[in-house]
């Protein structure tokens, strides 16, 4: 799979997922749904601006310090006998845990959930391998899977696209009769994974947080499927973001409560589980315990304005408040990092000739920053996005690129300005056509509109009539500096009493 | 107490009938107020679109013109452009000229409702209008101007105002600046979703304090062809304003503002 | 293709590179230790008495879809015979514990040890994990019980092993009053200073709150997936 879901043009895969209603509807009723679940959880934990404090500086810390806390992390993991690569792409994370899987001769690997795996394209190269079979075990990403691995829509929900009848369809396939209640459904992967598991030999993993005084893994979950991935198997490879670490015990555990209320608006989600290779005396958890440290782009980020990217927990909560995610889903953003997190991500891990269109879906309204609980400034990394993109690299030669410049020109100078004032409506009066009359009615439309005009008018005024009308531009002796000039001052009744 | 007028460019260029109103009413609360002419625009449109460069010029301007009267405070009618005023101090930190003016702007400036309520303390205008209505909350007036309440306060005083909750009124309205004539195609369902929460509400009176987003929600309702009454705060307040109706902070029970 | 090692090259490269990117040079954290800036996981929840972290223990509980029960030792052996008939018990997989003594259930463990299955520590990956696959009912010990999230928490030891917790159907587990504490972070502090000081040897802590469950079908909540299906708590009044 890879960063990358889709080769096709942005505006291409936004149109196919505006057609999707059904995709619409349930990522409308999910974000309703998590909008009253989230506040609600992080309303009875009490004080949330100062937790969101706290879960920042827990972050940025351990961002501020990354190579002496991986350094502490896996010194510990060698300590008590397991392993740890460092990849510095997706090529070598990916051939690295093939290799395991070769000399560890696996045959059955069982996975859980974790969008790293998907970022470093790690299925296609397990399943190159002759004879092995490879399954996903969380049930989300079993469906996908089963659904000749369809594309994840959602961190946190990968199969928000997909409703029942289309879930039954694909477990038809593997042999289920029943209804498409997702109980039942579920019930059916239960049993049929469990066999999945029982003769697992390797198991993946993703990792919430890794704990660098202790050298284990801390992983969030509510299936339980994780679990047995690092239960059952004799050999566990864990694949983690190499921003993903925490100081200590105490650190995860302020920031699984931060992230359980924040992805899914449960106090704790049903497992949270900290972990490591087994020890003397214990009769399961892995033998062979191997940790692959991901950097694929994220050393990019350090140093720069982008850094407070990597503070991110992958709740998905900005996903979830987001009015664009709303409108065109994961699948819009052709990144299997999407909403605003891919926005700022993408681009950052894999540049901006693939991901460049991304910050400029935005409308800014600053929703993801509010909610994010580690205090990402997302909205105004995307402004950073676009400076980059702008000011220094230039990607758009387009006219718009010339216009912006006009508009910084006219409105940094107020002799260019006053003009406008002057002669705007002279110009635009002569685009008005023929239109039926103003439905709205108060102040937007007292000089007169414009309705939906046709080219050569400029691309950006285009965008705008072709959805709205637009007021016409005030005349100058109707326009608010002449009537301050000549108004009589309405008498005061009060005087003022400042109350600061 | 003197107030310089923050107009912004939209206002300017469209929107005479709010910044006439919000005169009105700042006067009436003995305000003396003046109009730089040489202002121009808070530099969003260009730097929200990442033409840093060609906005430093426009936000130096801006700057210099609103504090070369020396007013008490500025006010403008606008929440997003208000925000931005308040944002100048973080862009301009490094900049030996003008980090500290940017700071002092900030201090001084407010978004029209704020004023009047957390500074001058009015809680009831002495306005009267007898509709049913719906308020739309500005995403950069919320959320990075900081300020959800004060329009609600005030609107709450207003005689014969019925104001029902807008759903979904946390969701943006799809305007975003240049966004929204960048991005149709991504703008167009956010609008739509925003005006069909309106009408749902039975209102027949649409408020805000931002006028950018009434434009775009009022300029696709008209397309629409559905009817809807548009106002601006500053209309509300300044509408069959009887001052014998007029209440301040300290008339009043806090529980009853 | 060239095999890819770990070791020492591959690790200082990686690190080198990340010190040069940032900016910063390395082995500065001696010197910076993490501070947390506030003490709210702490004084979240504090001040409460343990009849009062019960009562809201069993809200919470209740609240995630758990059974909860409160009983005394003299009553305890009744409620777990009362859950085994209730379950219609086929195959049991009790742990190895001296826990069995503390809770003056010697006698019953001795009643059920024939007909149950246990999970041991002398026995192999193979034999405890198959067992744990057969087992309908599995009756274990936890650590701590967290009121705020109706939270039970057990550390792996080789009487009860990690997969204990996961492969049964129905789950039940004992926890003594004096073990419920506020939040997560008094568990964890426990864990952190016994780990620390090597009184607690474990490769693996569960905070477990209710039963397995998936919102991944239209979001709906179906409870019970790949671990149990459903979760009894049984709280013993030790005090």
């Amino acid at each position: 799979m890879g960063l990358q879901t889709t080769e096709k043009p942005f505006l291409e895969r936004v149109e196919e997922a505006k057609k999707d209603k059904f995709m619409q509807g349930s990522v409308a009723k999910a974000q309703d749904a998590q909008l009253i679940k989230r506040e609600d959880a992080r309303a009875q934990l009490g004080h949330w601006q100062q937790w969101r404090e706290l879960g920042e500086q827990i972050r940025k810390e351990t961002v501020r310090y990354l190579p002496d806390y991986l350094e502490e992390f896996a010194d510990n993991v060698e300590k008590q006998g397991g392993h740890v690569f460092f990849a510095k792409d997706d090529k070598e994370a990916a051939a690295f845990i093939r290799q395991v899987a070769v000399e560890k001769k696996a045959k059955n690997i069982v996975k859980s959930k974790s969008m790293v795996t998907a970022e470093i394209g790690l299925n296609k190269q397990l399943l190159s391998i002759p004879g092995v079979s490879l399954m996903e075990t969380d049930l989300a990403e079993f469906i996908l899977q089963e659904d000749d691995w369809d594309e994840p829509t959602h961190i946190v929900f990968p199969t928000l696209h997909k409703n029942r009848t289309q879930i039954q369809k694909i477990f038809q396939k593997l042999g289920y009769k029943g209804d498409n209640d997702p109980s039942t459904m579920a019930k059916f992967a239960r049993k049929y994974l469990r066999n999945k598991f029982i003769h697992a030999d390797l198991g993946i993993t993703g990792c919430n947080f890794a704990i660098a005084d202790n050298g284990m893994i801390n992983l969030v979950t509510n299936e339980g499927n994780a679990d047995l991935c690092m239960a059952i198997p004799k050999t566990q490879v864990v694949v983690m973001g190499m921003e993903r670490i925490v100081p200590s015990l105490k650190e995860a555990e302020t920031l699984d409560n931060m992230l359980s209320r924040s992805a899914v608006g449960q106090k704790l989600t049903s497992y949270c589980t900290f972990c490591g290779k087994k020890q003397d005396g214990e009769s399961d958890g892995p033998d062979d315990f191997y940790v692959v440290i991901v950097d694929n782009g994220r050393s990019k980020a350090l140093g720069t304005v982008f850094e407070p990217v990597l503070q991110c927990i992958r709740c998905g909560a900005c996903l979830n408040v987001c009015p664009i995610y709303r409108h065109i889903g994961g699948h819009g953003y052709g990144s299997i990092y999407p909403g605003p997190i891919g926005a700022v991500l993408s681009p950052i891990l894999d540049g901006y000739e693939k991901f460049g269109d991304l910050p400029f879906a935005s409308s800014l309204c600053a929703a993801c920053t509010e909610t994010c609980p580690v205090k990402i400034p997302l909205h105004h990394l995307l402004i950073e996005h676009r400076r980059i993109m702008m000011d220094k690299i230039h990607t758009d030669h387009t006219f718009t690129n010339q216009i912006m410049k006009i508009i910084g020109v006219g409105t940094g100078s107020p002799f260019l300005f006053k003009s406008v004032l002057r002669f705007g409506h002279v110009g635009l009066n002569v685009l008005t056509t023929k239109k039926p009359a103003n439905t709205v009615s108060g102040f937007l439309y007292q000089q007169g509109r414009v309705g939906k005009v046709n080219p050569p008018l400029p691309k950006l005024m285009l965008g705008w009539t072709d959805l709205r009308d637009l007021p016409n531009v005030s005349k100058k002796h109707q326009n608010f500096r002449s009537w301050f000039g000549k108004h009589t001052p309405v008498k005061a009744v009060a005087h003022p009493q400042p109350l600061k | 107490m003197k107030v310089t007028i923050f107009d912004t460019c939209v206002v300017d260029l469209f929107f005479p009938q709010v910044a006439e109103d919000m005169v009105e009413v700042l006067e009436r609360f003995g305000c003396d107020c003046d109009v730089p002419t040489n202002q121009i625009c808070c530099g969003q449109p260009t730097y929200n679109s990442g033409y840093e460069k060609e906005s430093i010029k426009t936000i130096h301007n801006e700057i210099d013109t609103l504090l070369a009267n020396g007013s008490d405070y500025i006010v403008g009618p606008a929440g997003s452009c208000v925000a931005m005023l308040h944002e100048y101090q973080f862009m301009l930190k490094d900049d030996p000229e003008y980090a500290e003016k940017a700071k002092e702007l900030a201090a001084k400036s407010y978004e029209f409702s704020q004023f009047l309520y957390r500074v001058l303390g009015v809680v009831d205008a002495g306005a009267q209008l007898d509709t049913v209505a719906t308020y739309h909350r500005s995403c950069h007036m919320t959320r990075l101007l900081g300020e959800a309440e004060t329009p609600y306060i005030l609107l709450k005083h207003v005689k014969g105002l019925d104001l029902k909750p807008l759903p979904h009124v946390e969701k943006c309205c799809g305007f975003g600046g240049m966004f929204s004539a960048k991005e149709p195609t991504l703008s167009q369902p956010m609008v739509d979703e925003k005006v069909d929460s309106i009408v749902s509400t039975g209102a027949q009176t649409l408020i805000s304090c931002d006028p950018a987003c009434l434009m775009n929600i009022g300029g696709r309702m008209n397309r629409r062809g559905i009817k809807m009454n548009v106002m601006h705060l500053a209309n509300v307040l300044n509408h069959n304003v009887d001052p014998s109706r007029i209440k301040f902070v300290k008339d009043v029970d806090k529980a009853a503002i | 293709m060239e095999k890819l090692q770990m070791g020492k090259a591959n690790r200082e490269a990686f690190l080198n590179h990340l010190a040069q990117k940032s900016g910063r040079p390395r082995h500065q954290l001696k010197d910076h230790p993490f501070k947390p800036i506030n003490d709210l996981p702490h004084t979240t929840l504090a001040g409460h008495s343990q009849d009062e972290l019960l009562d809201i223990a069993e809200k919470n509980s209740t609240a995630v879809h758990v059974d909860f029960r409160t009983t005394t030792k003299d009553g305890l052996a009744d409620v777990l015979n009362q859950y085994l008939d209730a379950k219609h018990t086929q195959n049991l997989l009790l742990p190895t514990t001296d826990q069995w003594q503390h809770f003056a259930l010697a006698n019953w463990f001795n009643d059920h040890q024939s007909s149950a299955m246990l999970w041991q520590p002398d026995a192999t990956r193979a034999e405890n994990l198959d067992r744990a696959e057969k087992a309908d009912v599995a009756i274990g010990f936890a650590d701590y019980l967290l009121a705020e999230s109706g939270t039970i928490t057990v550390a792996t030891r080789p009487g009860q092993g990690r997969a204990f917790n996961f492969l049964p159907q129905h789950y039940l587990s004992i926890i003594p009053k004096s073990r419920i504490v506020a939040r997560s972070t008094q568990a964890m502090d426990h864990y952190d200073a016994d780990i620390k000081a090597g009184r607690l040897k474990t490769s693996n802590i569960n905070f477990i709150t209710g039963p397995s469950n998936s919102g991944d079908i239209e979001m709906v909540l179906v409870v019970g997936v790949h671990g149990p299906l459903d979760m009894t708590y049984v709280v013993v009044n030790d005090l």
